[in-house]
């Protein structure tokens, strides 16, 4: 399978996504690494292959295929390994309406805290002009605003105060869910948990006082499993920055309210 | 094809994510008991699944519910898609996994792009009007503030612009897609359903965006000629349903 290619960033968010699916389903892919923090996403040789300038972009053979959350769909049906979508019509309903429910309402929210509080300042420090010339590049307007309220500290409280709202009642809905289900969406392992853990994964460092082995057992017992597969295990190790090492606070094997203090 | 499971939709007129399900329905020949709410009146908060976390949290705001086996099922284009899993006829997808991931990018932009814009605008040149005394019942705090700015007549400048120019962006694309295509993605396809259920009234909206494109306009008309389309249209309990809209999916606010 020489004929894979995956521009990525870390194993994170939209990035995560396809690059977990591509090692459950045991694809080999080449790995080229984009690196967001050094606006790679937005200079010509990329935007050539993506003009959205949004990562990921996966190439198979001489196709490109960009949404991270479609490709992991495509990656299922495309290679053999194990199924990532069940057979039974109304659990791949179930799992799509999960990953849109995260994708468009509880990662947006994660991301703003995450972009204010890791993303903003590691690329701060930067030569003021190179970042004007950064922001310029960006070609969807929207990520334009997101990118100068991350670098500038642009943030409002209202926003701010929402987007913590919108984390807490996401993450009583995950716990809800998987006390349920074994997994998010369906009895087994699919690629809700997958585009799941990739929003995540850091939860009880994040948020500890909304998450932990005494508020959210089944959230902890959901992300420990993940972590322990293979795949997953392979797939963080590809992480440069520390944002994603913080995955490794899912060895400890409690992780109590005291935590948060 | 159609299964023995207990299946209910609840629908609104058929325009935006209620025209989408209903076509693909039809076109499925999936059999089910058909129940018009008034979603505009925010009906869909007082049905006994209202409190299901994929009812009241859906990120399409205001859209249909198909219940099957006493589990509520939004988000039109999974609907659609659960339609075609379960049901007969032509399918609404391509079999070729490259094909299916084309058509769901493109329902995946409609929906994030499209749909949010057309939901504005519509709703600002109609605006529902919410039961009192079923605003208290909605479960998603944002879409409950979004019945509250529409129904004091807040509409921003700023989402009013980028609301146009999403809809003129969508159907430059649909118009450059269908250069030598009769459908978007050459079979017909949820992503024909889809795009048209948002567009439809943005021709009478944004009338600048649909000047001389031909190709969309011969387009819309193939799809208003269909079969299965036309009994979706018949349903309308209003002289014009495009004229019919309840908050939609939010504006993004994170890019």
């Amino acid at each position: 399978m020489g004929d894979v290619t995956l521009y990525h960033w870390e194993p994170n968010a939209n990035s995560g996504k396809p690059m977990l699916a591509l090692m459950e389903k045991g694809v080999a892919f080449c790995s080229h690494y984009v690196d967001l923090l050094n606006f790679d996403q937005h200079k010509p040789d990329y935007l050539a292959i993506n003009p959205q300038g949004t990562i990921p972009v996966m190439k198979h053979g001489n196709l490109v295929l960009t949404e991270s959350t479609a490709i992991m769909e495509y990656v299922d049906e495309a290679f053999p390994g194990p199924k990532l979508m069940p057979d039974d019509p109304r659990d791949r309903w179930r799992i799509r309406w999960w990953m849109k429910f995260m994708d468009q309402w509880l990662a947006p929210s994660f991301s703003m805290i995450g972009w204010s509080i890791f993303v903003g300042p590691a690329v701060r420090s930067k030569d003021p002009e190179e970042l004007r010339a950064a922001i310029e590049r960006i070609p969807l307007p929207e990520r334009r605003v997101a990118w100068r309220k991350a670098i500038y500290g642009l943030f409002g409280d209202d926003e701010m105060k929402e987007s913590q709202r919108r984390v807490a009642v996401g993450i009583g809905m995950l716990e809800k869910a998987l006390s349920d289900r074994a997994w998010l969406a369906s009895d087994r392992y699919s690629l809700a948990d997958v585009n799941g853990f990739n929003l995540a994964y850091a939860l009880p460092l994040s948020q500890p006082s909304l998450s932990n082995d005494e508020l959210t057992p089944n959230i902890m017992r959901w992300l420990r499993s993940i972590y322990a597969r293979p795949a997953t295990k392979t797939c963080w190790a590809m992480g440069r920055t520390a944002m994603v090492k913080r995955a490794a606070i899912l060895e400890q094997p409690h992780i109590g309210r005291e935590h948060a203090s | 094809m159609s299964t023995s499971m207990s299946m209910t939709l609840y629908h609104g007129e058929p325009n935006g994510p209620s025209f989408t399900v209903l076509a693909a329905l039809f076109e499925k020949g999936v059999r089910a008991e058909l129940v018009r709410i008034d979603l505009a009146a925010g009906a869909r908060h007082e049905l006994p699944c209202a409190q299901q976390s994929a009812v009241a949290m859906s990120v399409e705001g205001e859209g249909p519910v198909l219940v099957v086996d006493g589990e509520g099922m939004t988000d039109s284009v999974f609907i659609a898609c659960y339609l075609d899993d379960v049901g007969g006829g032509a399918p609404l997808r391509p079999s070729d996994p490259y094909r299916r991931w084309e058509t769901m990018a493109w329902c995946r932009q409609t929906i994030e792009r499209t749909a949010p814009a057309a939901a504005f605008l519509g709703c600002r040149a109609h605006p529902p009007k919410a039961d009192p005394r079923l605003l208290g019942k909605i479960g998603s705090a944002d879409l409950r503030w979004r019945w509250e700015m529409m129904g004091a007549g807040v509409f921003a400048d700023e989402q009013l612009a980028d609301s146009r120019s999403k809809i003129a962006a969508a159907v430059e694309k649909n118009e450059a897609r269908l250069d030598g295509r009769s459908w978007l993605m050459g079979e017909f396809t949820i992503a024909d359903l889809e795009s048209y259920a948002w567009l439809a009234a943005m021709v009478r909206l944004v009338p600048d965006a649909f000047a001389g494109q031909v190709r969309t306009a011969a387009w819309m008309e193939r799809i208003k000629g269909r079969a299965a389309v036309r009994k979706a249209l018949s349903l309308a309990t209003v002289a014009d349903p495009t004229a019919y809209w309840a908050p939609g999916p939010e504006i993004n606010r994170w890019g």
